[in-house]
């Protein structure tokens, strides 16, 4: 494999690692790659260890990492209870609205039906105003 | 004396670290050294070759522990030491696999293989 290809192949596994991995120890594992090839160290090898080694650095937990993960946890049961309340919701506001079409409430045969309010905006209804609790 | 090597047990922090982070103490008990000085110094040492991916998983796990402490850069190395702590955790650590090391040479004796 000639130098720019091995080169390559190291810098893309160097890549792989976390951004604060990266900052941190970049430039000096880069620098490191260019000495083991210097003394012959296949590139291929070079380039399977940094990856072993960026999956390790993703997979190890970490406290801000926990955080972040129990924050995502909570956010999934958050999100799946609001999910499951308003299925539930939904699914009993159905036959409810299906029971109130289907058997609506006659008006009191002495209570007349509701008149709009006059000088008011029509979608203003006035409550019957007799006394008689309708 | 089951108690006593129990003790001893939960004083060994370096039990359940990895054989590249003992080899890293050791090769850094004798002075500060940058990552490709330690992979050549564990190569004659012990005869392991110690990977660059290895090498930085190893020294990141040992600072977070407080057993090695990194130190200024020189160009883009940085060095690392030995902290007093590592030095004590090699210590319980090496005195815990000689014991080993010696009961399983009696055993070896014992059994006349």
């Amino acid at each position: 494999m000639d130098e720019s290809r091995a080169t390559r192949l190291i810098a893309t596994a160097l890549q792989c690692y976390p951004a604060r991995w990266q900052r941190r120890h970049g430039d000096e594992a880069a620098e490191l790659a260019t000495l083991l090839l210097r003394d012959g160290t296949p590139a291929a090898s070079i380039a399977l260890s940094y990856l072993a080694g960026a999956a390790r650095e993703w997979l190890t937990p970490r406290p801000s990492r926990r955080l972040s993960a129990l924050a995502c946890a909570l956010l999934v049961v958050a999100c799946s209870l609001g999910v499951s309340v308003s299925v539930e919701l939904a699914a009993s506001a159905a036959p409810a609205r299906a029971a109130s079409t289907a058997a609506r409430p006659r008006p009191h045969p002495r209570c007349p039906p509701p008149v709009p309010a006059i000088g008011h905006s029509p979608n203003i209804i006035r409550e019957p105003v007799h006394g008689k609790d309708c | 004396m089951a108690s006593e090597s129990d003790g001893a047990a939960d004083r060994d922090v370096l039990r359940r670290v990895g054989e590249a982070s003992v080899l890293i103490l050791i090769s850094l008990a004798d002075g500060p050294k940058h990552g490709y000085a330690l992979i050549r110094d564990i190569k004659e040492l012990a005869d392991v070759e110690l990977g660059p991916g290895t090498l930085y998983g190893a020294l990141d796990r040992l600072e977070r522990l407080g057993l090695i402490a990194q130190l200024p850069a020189e160009d883009r190395r940085h060095p690392y030491r030995i902290t007093a702590p590592g030095a004590a955790a090699l210590r319980v650590h090496l005195d815990s696999l000689e014991r080993v090391s010696a009961a399983g040479r009696l055993r070896l004796q014992l059994g006349g293989i």
